[in-house]
C-alpha cells in the first residue's frame, strides 16, 4: 500500500505578504509588484512542502481573502458583502451576494497552475475549489434562481475551472465541502452536493480527485451518501473529534475510495503527538482495503500564524515518513 | 437616592459600545509603549464618560463602561493575567489580523483587570447599576492558543479561577450584576463543551451575592439548550432579534425558568429599529409565555461596538421607550 501527504489548503500570510497587500490596498504598490511578491512568497511555501516530502502541494492561496473570494471577484452577478463567522473559527468571510446567474469573466486556476506546477516538481500540484453546495449555502441568493439552479450554475463555472486547470498541468483536484460536516445537513442536501460534485469531475481523467469535508465529522447518514460520490478520494477531519471520526470510518469504511486522513491539527500550534497519531492511523488501517491512503492537515493552514503553518508542514512530512516506516507502506513523495 | 430599576422589563446592554476616539488613541499609545497601564486607565476615562452620557440620554437602566479599554475581548484579559504571551498575527478577515494570545504557563490572576473602570463608571452613573462584565473561560480558551496545558479541562478550570478572583474584587466593591460573556460557546454546540463550561461556571459563580448572568450569542444555541439550562446563573442574556426569535420554542420546550434578557435590536444592522418594531419584539417574547415581565430584561442582541455611535444611541433610545410602553401594557 502507498501513503502520501498533502496539506489541505491555504497558508497563513508572512509579515512580508501582509505588508505588501496592505500597501497595495493603499495604492502604494502597483499590481505587478504585488503579483511578483505573491509569487515569491508562494514559492517559499511550495518549497517547504516539497522538501517535507509531500507528494501533492498547494501554492498557499496567499492572495485569497477567503475560500470564495477569488471566484466571486472573477464572476459577474455576484459581489462580496458583509462579514460572517466562518464555521467555529474566529475568522470571518465575506458573504457572496448573487444578484443573477453568475458568469465567469476570467478563470482563477489555469494561470496559477501554469506558474506554480513547474515550481512544484517533483511533487504534483493540487487545485482546491469550494464545493458548489457549500458555496451556495454560504451565499445570499438574491437572484431569481432557486437554490438548486444557482448551485448548478456555480458547479458549471467550477467545472470549466477544473477542466482548464487539468489541461494546464494540475495533478490533483480537491473539492471542499466543509458545510457537509454541519449537524443540520440532511441526507437530501448531501445527495445534491454529491450530484453537483459528480457533474464537475465527470470528464476529468488522469488526475486524482478528492472530496474534502472538515471542521467536524459528517453525520453517518450524510457520510453514507458521500460514499457514492465519483471522486477518487474522500478526505475527513479526523483530529477535531477523533472519537466520532473513528466511529464513522470503522463503521462505514471509505466505500472503495482512497481515504485521506486529516491528522495534523491545523488549528493548534503545539507539535502534534506523532505517536498518538500513529495509533489512530493503526486503528483505521486495520480494516482498510485500498491501495493507497493520504495524510493531511485537519483544515487549511491559514488559521494559525505563518511560522506555525510552516512547522505543521514539516510535521505532516514527518508523520508520513513515520507511518510509512511503522506500517511498512510505500512512501510516495514524487509524482512528476 | 438610589436609582430604582423598573420592576418590569428593565433595560440593559450587553457591554461594548462604539469606541470613542480618545479610547482608540489610548489603546494605540499603550500598545506602542508610550504610556503605562496606569496612564492608560486614566486617559480612557473621558471615553467612558461619553458612553455613560449616551446611556443616560437614552435612559438605559443597567449600564456598562462600554468596554472602551478593551481592544479585543480576549486579548484584553490575556494581557492582564499571568500565563499568557502576546501571540503572533492571525487573520480575522480580509487583510486584517489580531495577535491571538498563547497560553504558555499556568494562568493566574495578578491584579484587578476591570475594577478601576467599573468604579469610575459607577461614580458617574447617577446611581444606575453598572454590570461587571468578563470574558468567560470557554471563550478565553477557544480564542487563544494553548502551549502549556494541552488539556482543555485543566485550562478552563484555571481560567475560571482567575475570573472568579476578578468577580470577587467587583463584588467587594459593590457590583450587583456580574456577566460572563461566552460567544464562543454557540460556535461549537456540543454537549461535552456545554458541560465543560458548566463546571467552570460553578467555580466562577458559587455562593455569589449578585445577579449572575451569562451572555451567549449567535450560532446554534438550540442544539445545546438542554445542557445549559441548569447553569448556575440567574439570567440568560441571549441574542434573539437577529435570529428572528428562533430560540423561543426551544426555551419553552425545555422549561426555561430563569430570568431572560432578550435582544430586541440587531447589532449587525445599521437600520434603527422603530419603537413599534421593538414593541412587537417584546410582544413576541411575551406571547411565547416563557417569562413574566418581572423576569424579562430588554436589551440589544450583543455588544454595540461595530455600530456608528449615532446609530447605537438611536437604537438604545427607541429600545428604552418600547420597554416603557411594554410596562404599561403588561
Ligand atoms: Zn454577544
Amino acid at each position: 500500500m502507498r501513503v502520501w501527504g498533502s496539506v489541505l489548503g491555504g497558508y497563513a500570510r508572512s509579515r512580508f505578504v501582509r505588508r505588501v497587500l496592505r500597501d497595495f490596498e493603499r495604492g502604494l504598490v502597483a499590481f505587478g509588484d504585488l503579483e511578483r511578491s505573491i509569487v515569491e512568497a508562494s514559492s517559499v511555501i511550495i518549497g517547504a512542502q516539497v522538501s517535507a516530502g509531500l507528494a501533492y502541494v498547494v501554492d498557499g492561496l496567499l492572495d485569497w481573502h477567503d475560500i470564495f473570494r477569488s471566484f466571486v471577484s472573477s464572476w459577474r452577478n455576484v459581489t462580496p458583502t458583509g462579514l460572517l463567522r466562518y464555521f467555529d473559527n474566529n475568522f470571518f468571510y465575506r458573504i457572496p451576494l448573487f444578484t443573477g446567474e453568475p458568469e465567469a469573466t476570467r478563470l482563477v486556476w489555469p494561470p496559477r497552475v501554469k506558474l506554480y506546477s513547474r515550481l512544484s516538481e517533483p511533487s504534483g500540484f493540487k487545485v482546491v475549489i469550494p464545493g458548489p453546495f457549500t458555496f451556495t449555502s454560504m451565499s445570499i441568493n438574491a437572484s431569481k434562481a432557486s437554490f438548486g439552479e444557482l448551485a448548478s450554475s456555480i458547479a458549471r463555472l467550477l467545472e470549466s475551472e477544473v477542466r482548464a486547470a487539468v489541461e494546464s498541468g494540475a495533478s490533483m483536484i480537491q473539492i471542499d465541502e466543509p458545510i457537509l460536516s454541519d449537524p443540520d445537513i440532511k441526507k437530501d442536501d448531501a445527495i445534491m452536493a454529491v450530484e453537483l460534485i459528480n457533474s464537475i469531475i465527470r470528464d476529468i481523467k488522469g488526475v486524482k480527485t478528492i472530496l474534502s469535508v472538515y471542521f467536524d465529522v459528517p453525520s453517518s447518514s450524510v457520510y453514507e451518501v458521500l460514499l457514492n460520490s465519483r471522486v477518487d478520494c474522500l478526505s475527513l477531519d479526523i483530529i477535531d473529534a477523533p472519537k466520532r471520526a473513528l466511529d464513522l470510518i470503522l463503521g462505514r469504511g471509505f466505500g472503495g475510495h482512497c481515504g485521506v486522513l486529516g491528522l495534523i491539527n491545523a488549528r493548534t500550534i503545539y507539535d502534534d503527538d506523532i505517536s498518538r497519531l500513529e495509533d489512530i492511523f493503526g486503528s483505521i488501517i486495520k480494516g482498510y482495503s485500498g491501495e493507497e491512503i493520504g495524510l493531511t492537515t485537519s483544515t487549511w493552514l491559514d488559521l494559525i500564524p505563518y511560522d506555525y503553518s510552516l512547522r505543521k508542514t514539516k510535521l505532516l512530512g514527518l508523520l508520513v515518513e513515520r507511518i510509512a516506516r511503522s506500517f511498512n507502506l510505500e512512501h510516495v513523495w514524487r509524482v512528476s | 437616592m438610589a436609582y430604582s430599576v423598573p420592576r418590569k422589563f428593565p433595560t440593559t446592554i450587553v457591554g461594548s459600545y462604539p469606541k470613542m476616539p480618545q479610547a482608540l488613541e489610548a489603546i494605540k499609545k499603550r500598545k506602542s509603549g508610550e504610556i503605562s497601564e496606569e496612564e492608560f486607565k486614566e486617559i480612557v476615562k473621558p471615553a467612558i464618560r461619553e458612553v455613560v452620557e449616551d446611556y443616560l440620554w437614552a435612559g438605559v437602566d443597567i449600564i456598562s463602561d462600554g468596554e472602551q479599554a478593551r481592544e479585543d475581548m480576549v486579548v484584553y484579559f490575556a494581557e492582564r493575567m499571568r500565563g499568557y504571551s502576546i501571540g503572533d498575527w492571525v487573520r480575522v478577515f480580509d487583510n486584517e489580523y489580531f495577535r491571538k494570545p498563547i497560553v504558555i504557563g499556568r494562568v493566574e490572576w495578578i491584579s484587578p483587570m476591570t475594577l478601576d473602570h467599573w468604579l469610575y463608571t459607577t461614580s458617574i452613573s447617577q446611581d444606575r447599576p453598572v454590570k461587571g462584565i468578563l470574558t468567560g473561560p470557554y471563550t478565553m480558551m477557544e480564542w487563544s492558543f494553548d502551549l502549556y496545558y494541552r488539556d482543555r479541562r485543566e485550562l478552563i478550570i484555571d481560567l475560571a479561577k482567575v475570573i472568579r478572583r476578578e468577580v470577587e474584587e467587583l463584588i467587594k466593591a459593590g457590583a450587583q450584576y456580574i456577566q460572563v460573556d461566552e460567544p464562543a460557546l454557540s460556535t461549537r454546540p456540543w454537549r461535552e463543551d456545554a458541560e465543560l463550561l458548566k463546571e467552570a461556571l460553578d467555580i466562577i459563580f458559587k455562593g455569589l451575592e449578585a445577579k449572575r448572568i451569562i451572555h451567549i450569542c449567535f450560532g446554534r444555541l438550540e442544539r445545546i439548550i438542554p445542557y445549559i439550562l441548569d447553569y448556575p446563573v440567574d439570567q440568560f442574556d441571549l441574542e434573539m432579534k437577529n435570529s428572528n426569535f428562533r430560540l423561543l420554542p426551544y426555551l419553552k420546550e425545555y422549561g426555561f425558568n430563569k430570568e431572560l434578557a432578550f435582544g430586541v435590536v440587531d447589532v449587525h444592522s445599521f437600520q434603527v429599529e422603530s419603537i413599534r418594531e421593538i414593541e412587537e419584539a417584546i410582544d413576541t417574547v411575551m406571547r411565547a409565555d416563557i417569562v413574566n415581565p418581572e423576569k424579562a430584561y430588554v436589551k440589544p442582541d450583543c455588544g454595540l461596538k461595530r455600530l456608528p455611535r449615532d446609530i447605537a444611541r438611536a437604537k438604545l433610545k427607541n429600545m428604552v421607550e418600547a420597554a416603557r410602553r411594554a410596562r404599561e401594557k403588561y
